[in-house]
Parts: structure tokens; sequence; C-alpha cells
């Protein structure tokens, strides 16, 4: 828990982390605002739609509490980085990037949950033509869990590069400029299965996709993605030299 | 000054046969010394030498080709509270540039379990009070490896590990690590050190190991080090050779 407890003290000292999470409950909300302006009637999704591109603020999150411990001093102070003073407290890498996940994990859910209520909220009450209940609930917990787990893709891509630059812009671009998973399926079906798109169907139920996946099976294929890539970033953190 | 030899309460590092190769290129070549408690140990070489990373295998930072690095007997991988045992300064603070420099040192405190108090000793301790509240960037590097100081002492431990501590210290600076590591040993404490600068620590050493290019030349008591050279600058650049005035 102490591990946990200082992981969070260092995301809650980070000013990014604190831009992330206000791109993550504004974002979403400013969207459901100008959507409902819109006249096309948003069906099924409406609300949870505009929760997708709030999981920028998930990504920052899932990036920099990585990059952060890369980040060299510069010059003029002896170019020194924040990994070694944290593996010279935390004698073992493994509760190190365990716990570091554990916060990760805990902030998102916070955010994921807040950004939910706030952006289901403006909804409703933008939007007569859609009602939000208890009913809508395990969606939530769905847009939760794609927000974890698209976090903790990003935290064991970074893990990787031990830098942000190339994973912050790949995320984002991906999840909000030009869907490359999206255009995958045009070439083939297996490009639903990627996590970004599997992922999806744990909290829209109309997606467009060429496969029809299940919620749970979407979330399970996520989760299968973040398992290899953060299992492959886990064995190269604690092979290499740091 | 505890005489050598002595054997002390307080925990010994040991370096046995440690070899690090990265590429085709050998970083260290079996390397064997000890730090023994109640004593301040120089590690003394030329930039390149081979200081940084062998204090980096100790630290469990990189990883040996061959050969142990171990502290009370230990490698550091399996320290349980290493806060208390180990304390290291590396590079610059070791801090995040963005954080305040007792944003940083809450972290470690909370990560050792240490209570939140001793982060306002430590400061008071390195004279960062007033800057407590500043952020790392904008910092000189005296005030950065102050702040790199502060988080090794947070524990108290039994052991420092510095790697260049004078680097980027004023002669005010300078003058106070010398007593401080001085008090440190002489309460039993152990404490290990590598240096360029030698006029900075021939006054404050009890034990010296010399290095060149990856390999121990000389090691012993200060005064066994300098032997008949005279005087330890003399010793040194007999030792590894290297030109006078090609050194910072």
């Amino acid at each position: 828990m102490k591990l946990i407890h200082a992981e969070l003290i260092k995301l809650a000292s980070l000013l990014s982390a604190w831009i992330a999470a206000g791109l993550a409950t504004i974002l979403p909300a400013a969207v459901a605002v100008l959507n409902s302006r819109s006249q096309v009637s948003r069906g099924i999704d409406a609300g949870f739609q505009d929760l997708a591109p709030g999981v920028i603020g998930a990504i920052v999150i899932g990036v920099v509490a990585v990059s952060s411990e890369y980040l060299v001093e510069g010059a003029e102070s002896g170019g020194g980085r924040q990994i070694t003073t944290s593996l010279t407290a935390v004698a073992s890498r493994s509760r190190f990037l365990l716990a570091k996940a554990a916060a990760v994990a805990v902030t998102v859910a916070l955010l994921a949950l807040l950004s939910s209520a706030i952006t289901l909220t403006t909804t409703s009450l933008t939007d007569e033509t859609v009602s939000v209940g208890t009913a809508d609930l395990p969606r939530v917990a769905g847009v939760t869990a794609y927000w974890i787990l698209t976090a903790l893709l990003a935290s064991g891509i970074t893990l990787v590069t031990r830098s942000g630059i190339v994973p912050l812009t790949f995320c984002i671009v991906n999840m909000s400029v030009v869907s490359v998973s999206f255009l995958l399926t045009k070439l083939t079906s297996w490009a639903n299965y990627l996590p970004d798109l599997a992922g999806m169907h744990l909290f829209l139920r109309d997606v467009h996709g060429s496969v029809d996946i299940a919620p749970l099976t979407g979330g399970l294929v996520m989760g299968l993605w973040v398992v290899v890539v953060a299992g492959i970033g886990f064995i190269v953190f604690r092979r290499r030299d740091a | 000054m505890v005489p050598a030899g002595v054997a002390l309460a307080g925990d010994m590092l040991s370096i046995h046969e440690l070899t690090k190769r990265r590429g085709s290129r050998e970083i260290l070549s079996g390397l064997s010394f000890e730090a023994r408690p109640g004593r301040v140990t120089a590690f003394l070489g030329p930039n390149g030498a081979g200081k940084t990373s062998t204090l980096r295998i100790l630290l469990g930072l990189d990883s040996a080709t061959s050969g142990t690095a171990l502290i009370d007997g230990v490698p550091f991988a399996r320290l349980k509270d290493p806060l208390t045992k180990v304390g290291a300064l590396l590079d610059g603070s070791g801090a995040h540039r963005s954080r305040t420099a007792r944003a940083h040192l809450r972290w470690i405190a909370a990560a050792g379990g240490i209570p939140p108090a001793r982060v306002a000793e430590v400061l008071a301790v390195v004279g960062l009070t007033d800057d407590a509240r500043r952020r790392v960037r904008s910092y000189s590097l005296g005030m950065s490896r102050r702040l790199g100081l502060a988080a090794a002492l947070l524990g108290d431990p039994e052991i420092l590990v510095l790697d260049e501590p004078v680097n980027g210290l004023d002669p005010e600076g300078i003058r106070w690590i010398r007593t401080f590591l001085r008090e440190r040993a002489e309460t039993g404490r152990t404490v290990l050190l590598s240096s360029h600068f030698l006029g900075e620590v021939a006054e404050t050493v009890d034990d010296a190991v010399v290095i060149h290019q990856g390999q121990i030349v000389a090691q012993g008591t200060l005064s066994e080090v300098v032997g008949e050279h005279g005087t330890i600058e003399d010793a040194y650049f007999a030792l590894t050779g290297a030109p006078r005035g090609g050194l910072r």
C-alpha cells in the first residue's frame, strides 16, 4: 500500500497529470453539449459515444506515469533521471511496477466515473430524447474498464520506449484524429480485434464494425492485449539496466 | 577515525570480481574492494574509468556480467527497506523537474514508510528549507545536488553511496559535506563516495580505491595508497597515467 501511496503522490504532483484529468472530465462533456445541438438523433449510444474521446486523458496519465521516470533533468542540473531515485527507494522492480499500475488504474477509474457522471448528466439535460438511468450502470463500468485498460496499454508501450513522445502521438492520433485501427478493418476483419476497437464494445452498442463482438468478449480481447503488451514492458523493464 | 580492521556493528559494502560488459566493450574487469563501517572510502578515477558503473551495479540499477556487489551480504534487490539501509546519490537531483523539492521527498518518504515530518528535517539539514516549494527545474546544480543528498538521508541510512557528491557544490557546500561525511563515519556508518576531485576528498577519506580503465590500480588506507608518492594527487597521476592538467 505504501508504494501505491507513493505513486499516487507522484501523479498528483505532476502538472501533466492534472492537465490529463482536466481533459478526461471536460472534453467528453463539451462534446456532449456540441452533439446535443445537432439535429441528428444519436440513438442508443448518445452520451456514451461522447465519453470515447475522454480516453485521451487516460492515455496521457498512463504515458506520463512512466515517461516522467525517464525525463532527463537537463544538463545544467546534472542529467539525472527520477528512475534512479525510484529504484533505490524500492528495491523490487516488480513491486514498483505493480504499484505504478495500481496508481494509474485507481486514478483513471476515478476520472472515468466522474467524467461519466458529468457527461451523462449533461446529455440527459441537453437532449430530451435521451434518458439515462440505472440500467446504464453496466455501460459506465464498461467505460471505466475501457479507460483503465487503455491507460495500462499506454503505460506498457512507454515502458519499452522510455519516452512519452511516440506512444502519446500514436495513441492520441489513433484514438481521435484518424483511427488507424478502423482503417485496417477495411482491409481485414481481424482488425476488429485490435485493442481499441474490441474495447469499444464494452460501452458502445452500435459499433459499425464488420464483426459482431459482445461487450464481455470485447473487454476480454482488450484485456488480453494489455496483458501481452504490459507483460512485454514488464519483462523489458526488469531485465534492462535502468 | 576508526582504525582499519576493526569490525563495527555497521554494514559493509563488498564488491567481488565485478565485471561488466556492454556489447564488446569491457567496462569493469574483475573489480574487488570493500567499504567498511566507520570509515569514509573514496573511489577515485578519471571520468569514464567505471566509477559510476560500479556504483549503479551496487545499487541494483545495472546488472553485472559476472561477480557480486553486496550490501551487508545481500544484493541490493533483496533489501527489504532500502531507504533505511542505503542512501544513494547519483546524477543531478534524481527528481522530476516539474515537482517541488517537498513533493519529491514526500513520495520517497511514502515509498519507504518514513514519517512525512522527516522531509522538513532533511531539507533543513541540506539547507533547502527556504526553497522547498520551488520547482526543481529552477534549481542550480548545487541545489540539485543538495536535494539529491536530502533524498539519500531521508531514511537515516547505515550506508551512504555518493557519486561525485562534491560536484557542483560551492566551496561552502564542499566544506559542509566534508564535515558531514566525517560525522557519519564517526557514528559507525559506512560512506562510499566517488570523486575525480582529489584535493576535496583527501582531507575527508580514510580509505581509497583507485580505478583506471575498469581495473583497480591501488587500494588501501589513504596513507597506503599515497605511499611514496607524497600526495594523493601525485599518487593518482602515477597510478592512472593520466596526463597532468588533463583533468577537469
